[in-house]
């Protein structure tokens, strides 16, 4: 246990010190959520109508945004050999990692998510609802990502290799965790089941994803 | 039977033997659906000849799945009992599949544009086929970036087996989403059970897509089983050659 703490700890401390924390990630939610009402247009019933789907989308886009760094670096250093060596218990070990990282840069999204639909003119109720709704989205995201990152890991321009994988798996857990938003915008007693169904989807991701990338890691060894 | 056939002399006879047998069976069997289809059927009572593009698509869209679940299948046994052909297989099915699913999207759109009044309707079951080809063109697309021919096939494996998940997932997802988003206004095409005048030909249809996507499948494992033997058999001479020149000097 001490081995994975110490684990999520590294990537806690890694994610501050190499890649500014949690700016990148929060710094393109921003971004994104401001470009969008300009190209939208100002009409303040459709932005209030696509507000938390928004949100939903563009918190999605800056998970993927970092992805490329949490297996990537690892492959490419040796680390991941030696985390294979170390006979901690992989499925755990990945996990620890993916967490780690998510938690020191992915914080700020449900925060920014919050305010992003205020200013999207979306009422506080489900503005709330639906920043809850990406909290509870953030391990299944950053696990996907992690899967895709480490089926991709070190190789060029991975970015775009990992967009490509991850986007197809975070539908489910996107449909949920925007649908909450806008049933709860709509009233729609549904919002509750998407919120629930958003914490399942990130239950059963967190579940299933660890041996996957453990597996992915695996077949990237020569 | 598995080890049986992934025995490359053993498939190579067994392949010779099937492909002209389905080619022919495809050719036949397109040329009787396609008469059957085109002309040979009445046109539909609500929908008029426009019913006729049905014979193309929901093949195509049969297909499209049943190639990703070959797929799936192919990638297991190579990630189980590391069979060469079985990674090959699976190699040559995503391209073939993608280009199905295509398909599928592409006369989907041409029937939805008369039926509908909309090249494209969000609806469930379309989503479900656009997810999954991006799921055939990222399968791709990471094979393509791997060099390395083992992890290529390691890493391809394991990405198919998450999608088979995934897909299953995806369904469900899209099924909630597109009942939560949309009134039931949408033109669903189930209704009465199909009519046997439309039936038999769509069943030829489906036949003769079938026999293709299995003739394309073994006729490019052959040509890559061949061309893998040879780059064996040029590097054994180039290497005989060498040494023969190192003898001499």
């Amino acid at each position: 246990m001490s081995a994975l703490g110490a684990i999520l700890a590294r990537e806690a401390r890694l994610a501050w010190a190499g890649g500014g924390g949690p700016a990148g990630p929060a710094a393109f939610f921003l971004g994104a959520i401001t470009l969008a009402p300009l190209a939208i247009g100002p009409a303040a019933d459709l932005l209030v109508a696509v507000g938390p789907g928004i949100m939903g989308f563009a918190a999605l886009l800056s998970v993927l945004q970092s992805a490329d760094r949490l297996f990537g670096d690892d492959h490419v250093d040796g680390t991941a050999e030696l985390y294979l060596l170390s006979g901690v218990s992989l499925p755990g070990l990945v996990l620890a990692k993916v967490l780690g990282q998510a938690s020191a840069t992915l914080w700020p999204l449900p925060v920014i998510g919050l305010f992003g639909a205020l200013m999207y003119g979306v009422p506080v109720l489900p503005a709330c609802v639906g920043a809850l709704a990406l909290l509870a989205a953030i391990p299944a995201l950053s696990l996907i990502a992690g899967f895709a990152g480490a089926l991709a890991a070190g190789v060029r321009r991975s970015g775009l290799l990992i967009a490509l994988i991850a986007t197809p798996m975070m539908v489910p857990v996107l449909i949920f965790a925007a649908g909450a938003g806008r049933s709860a915008l709509a009233g729609d007693e549904r919002a509750l089941a998407n919120l629930l169904l958003t914490i399942a989807v990130s239950l059963a991701t967190a579940a299933l994803a660890p041996f996957g990338i453990v597996a992915a890691v695996r077949s990237r060894m020569g | 039977m598995l080890s049986y056939f992934s025995n490359p002399q053993r498939f190579d006879r067994l392949a010779r033997t099937l492909i002209p047998v389905f080619g022919s069976l495809t050719v036949v069997l397109l040329g009787v659906g396609g008469w059957l289809a085109l002309l040979g059927s009445p046109p539909d009572y609500q929908q008029g000849e426009t019913i006729r593009i049905m014979y193309v698509h929901v093949p195509a869209a049969y297909m499209a799945m049943a190639l990703y679940a070959a797929l799936a299948v192919a990638s297991f046994v190579y990630f189980v009992w590391r069979h060469a052909l079985a990674d090959t297989a699976a190699e040559i099915i995503a391209p073939i599949g993608a280009l199905f699913t295509v398909l599928a999207l592409f006369t989907g759109s041409l029937w939805g544009k008369p039926m509908w009044g909309t090249w494209w309707e969000w609806d469930a079951r379309m989503t479900s086929v656009l997810v999954l080809l991006l799921v055939y063109l990222g399968y791709m697309a990471l094979r393509a970036a791997l060099e390395d021919a083992q992890q290529a096939a390691r890493t391809g494996a394991v990405l198919a087996m998450a999608g088979i998940v995934n897909l299953v997932i995806v369904k469900f997802s899209v099924d909630w989403w597109s009942s939560l988003h949309q009134p039931a206004s949408l033109i669903r095409l189930d209704g009465p059970t199909i009519h046997a005048s439309q039936l038999w030909p769509l069943v030829i249809m489906i036949l003769a897509y079938s026999f293709l996507a299995g003739w394309l499948v073994l006729y490019r494992l052959r040509s890559q089983a061949l061309r893998r033997r040879a780059r064996a058999l040029q590097r054994q001479r180039d290497q005989a050659a060498r040494q023969r020149e190192e003898a001499v000097s």
